[in-house]
């Protein structure tokens, strides 16, 4: 397969607001991704319907190779989803909440606990996997976060805002985890705030008011608009875009 | 499907469990509320405070005072106070009942006329002054076949079956435990969905592909059974502690509870994927509750009640669990016997 991802002028409206606008875009199998854009741009109405969660109002689109009309069921079971809130079971221990989803995975249990202490072991979460999920530091909640969006070995990883309020140091052992999952062939949806992560991606999109006003690789981007870095090449991309509309 | 649904029932269960307040209020409240109100409501009417006026003073009306006496339903007190001052009294809430005996009583009894005695009873609580009355009535028809000069025409023999003494606790007891199971069970089955709506740990569950109706019954049937255990220990109580004959048929009770759960689960499952909040679903399983509670007949008659409410109580169904339970239990004290 190809393309992880394809869309085709998806578009959602709420009522007369359309928060998605014809966005078409492709997310080739094994890349890292990066959906950025301001808040309010359409990211989340965007993803959730990649996710299968919310039906477009019209357009195209597949992920994994299932059509995001029909094939939601088949589509949840080859992603995963990682959102910015911390959202396992802080009353449960690691181990539970990585159990509960892996049976929820339908990972049958006898290869599940197996499964477990492999991602443990290379999220390095082993001392922290028997403790109530709340008590762990914010770095180490999103490793357990990224543990559980694992388990069942997704095709495509969606990341929504992943590192939001962790220190640096996190943040830089947080994406060389993902680079070692993209290089093992799992696809990188990611979005983010940080213009130096969004350097780290193979390619980026840029959305304004529901459209997509930009894409391509980072480097590219910044030469083709005439800016020293990420960061101001976004906020150029913003600002012309406020105009058109 | 099993997996998915096993997987919901183990955590919720180990996510009650973590709760000490909440293992704290599905297990101990209930045995104290089973205590407290076991011995609180209780409809029994006994030892009235009564103030007598005898304006007669002969020995005849003195035996008529004492009839009532007799059997710790009413408490003479005060006999010969002024009339003002009894009355004062009556609104200080010092009696609930007051008889009074006019000066010709005894006189006229004797010339064979129907000699008259005023009795009257403070209605604000119309359940107790209908009860004074009652016994007051009786009070009265006995002193008449002992006293009067002819037979009485008719003379009705009570019996009273399956719970002869009118012990009240042998019926609220069994009350309290349908409305235990009741508030239990839409209580923590309203808060399920909602609650992981407000943690945000729903966004991550609906992105697995957990169905719809496997969600719905990893989140119910926990509840069911912590309503069964619930149900055991508050029945285990009611015959250990306050010795209340069962001998109808266990697998019958628990068979019939089964059923009525699906009412209190379906309707705590409706509440918790309408509302927003935790905060509105505690507010709507009070308003359910309390609704469900005051036409269940638990404390009304559901006979007393206007006919359009009665009609209502046909769409409650701990109506039919309330008479369940009671009847479950009143027959078995005559099959004891």
């Amino acid at each position: 397969m190809e393309n992880a991802v394809v869309l085709d002028r998806l578009t959602k409206r709420f009522g007369r607001f359309t928060a998605v606008d014809e966005i078409s875009l492709s997310v080739r199998t094994g890349e890292i991704f990066g959906f950025l854009g301001a808040n309010g741009a359409g990211k989340t109405t965007a993803i959730r319907m990649l996710c299968g969660l919310l039906l477009p109002t019209s357009g195209s689109g597949s992920v994994a190779g299932f059509d995001i009309y029909r094939r939601s069921e088949q589509i949840k079971l080859n992603i995963g989803y990682m959102s910015q809130k911390f959202s396992l079971y802080g009353d449960l221990t690691g181990y539970e909440n990585l159990w509960f989803y892996g049976s929820v995975y339908r990972i049958p249990a006898g290869s599940l606990k197996a499964r477990i202490g492999e991602l443990a072991s290379s999220l390095e979460l082993e001392e922290f996997i028997r403790r109530p999920a709340r008590s762990l530091p914010t770095g180490w909640r999103q490793r357990l976060a990224l543990a559980a969006a694992l388990l069942h070995r997704p095709r495509i990883l969606f990341l929504d805002e992943p590192t939001g309020g962790v220190d640096p140091v996190f943040r830089r052992r947080f994406w060389e985890i993902l680079y070692r999952l993209a290089d093992g062939g799992t696809t990188l949806f990611v979005t983010t705030h940080y213009m130096d992560e969004a350097e780290f991606c193979g390619r980026i999109s840029i959305m304004h008011q529901g459209r997509i006003v930009a894409a391509g690789n980072p480097q590219e981007l910044m030469r083709t608009y005439g800016q020293n870095n990420l960061q101001d090449t976004f906020v150029h991309l913003i600002s012309r875009g406020g105009a058109d509309a | 499907m099993v997996q998915t649904i096993a997987a919901l029932i183990r955590k919720e269960l180990l996510q009650i469990r973590r709760d000490r307040i909440m293992l704290r209020l599905i297990f101990i409240m209930p045995l104290v509320q089973l205590l407290v109100l076991g011995y609180a409501v209780s409809t029994d009417v006994k030892f009235i405070g009564m103030a007598v006026h005898d304006c007669d003073r002969s020995s005849l009306s003195r035996e008529f005072v004492r009839s009532f006496s007799a059997g710790d339903y009413f408490i003479p007190r005060d006999s010969g106070l002024p009339l003002l001052e009894i009355e004062r009294g009556f609104q200080e809430n010092a009696y609930d009942a007051v008889l009074i005996i006019p000066p010709d009583f005894s006189k006229t009894l004797a010339a064979g006329g129907a000699a008259r005695a005023g009795f009257i009873v403070d209605g604000t609580n119309a359940n107790a002054a209908a009860i004074s009355l009652g016994y007051a009535g009786i009070i009265t028809a006995q002193f008449n076949g002992r006293t009067a000069s002819r037979e009485v025409p008719i003379s009705l023999r009570q019996k009273v079956l399956y719970n002869p003494e009118g012990e009240s606790i042998y019926f609220m007891v069994p009350g309290i435990i349908a409305v235990l199971l009741t508030m239990i069970t839409v209580m923590l089955t309203a808060m399920a969905i909602v609650r992981e709506r407000e943690l945000g740990t729903l966004e991550q569950l609906v992105v697995t592909p957990i169905s719809t109706p496997a969600l719905i019954l990893g989140k119910t049937i926990p509840f069911a059974i912590l309503g069964f255990v619930e149900m055991s220990i508050a029945l285990a109580f009611g015959v250990l502690w306050f010795k209340i004959p069962f001998a109808g048929s266990w697998p019958l009770l628990y068979a019939l509870a089964f059923i009525f759960l699906f009412t209190t689960l379906g309707v705590g499952m409706f509440i918790s994927t309408a509302t927003r909040t935790q905060q509105q679903a505690m507010f709507f399983s009070w308003f359910f509750s309390i609704y469900t509670i005051l036409t269940s007949g638990f404390f009304i008659p559901i006979a007393n009640m206007p006919a359009a409410v009665q009609y209502l109580t046909y769409l409650n169904p701990l109506r039919y669990f309330m008479k369940i339970v009671r009847s479950r239990n009143a027959s078995s004290s005559s099959c004891g016997r």
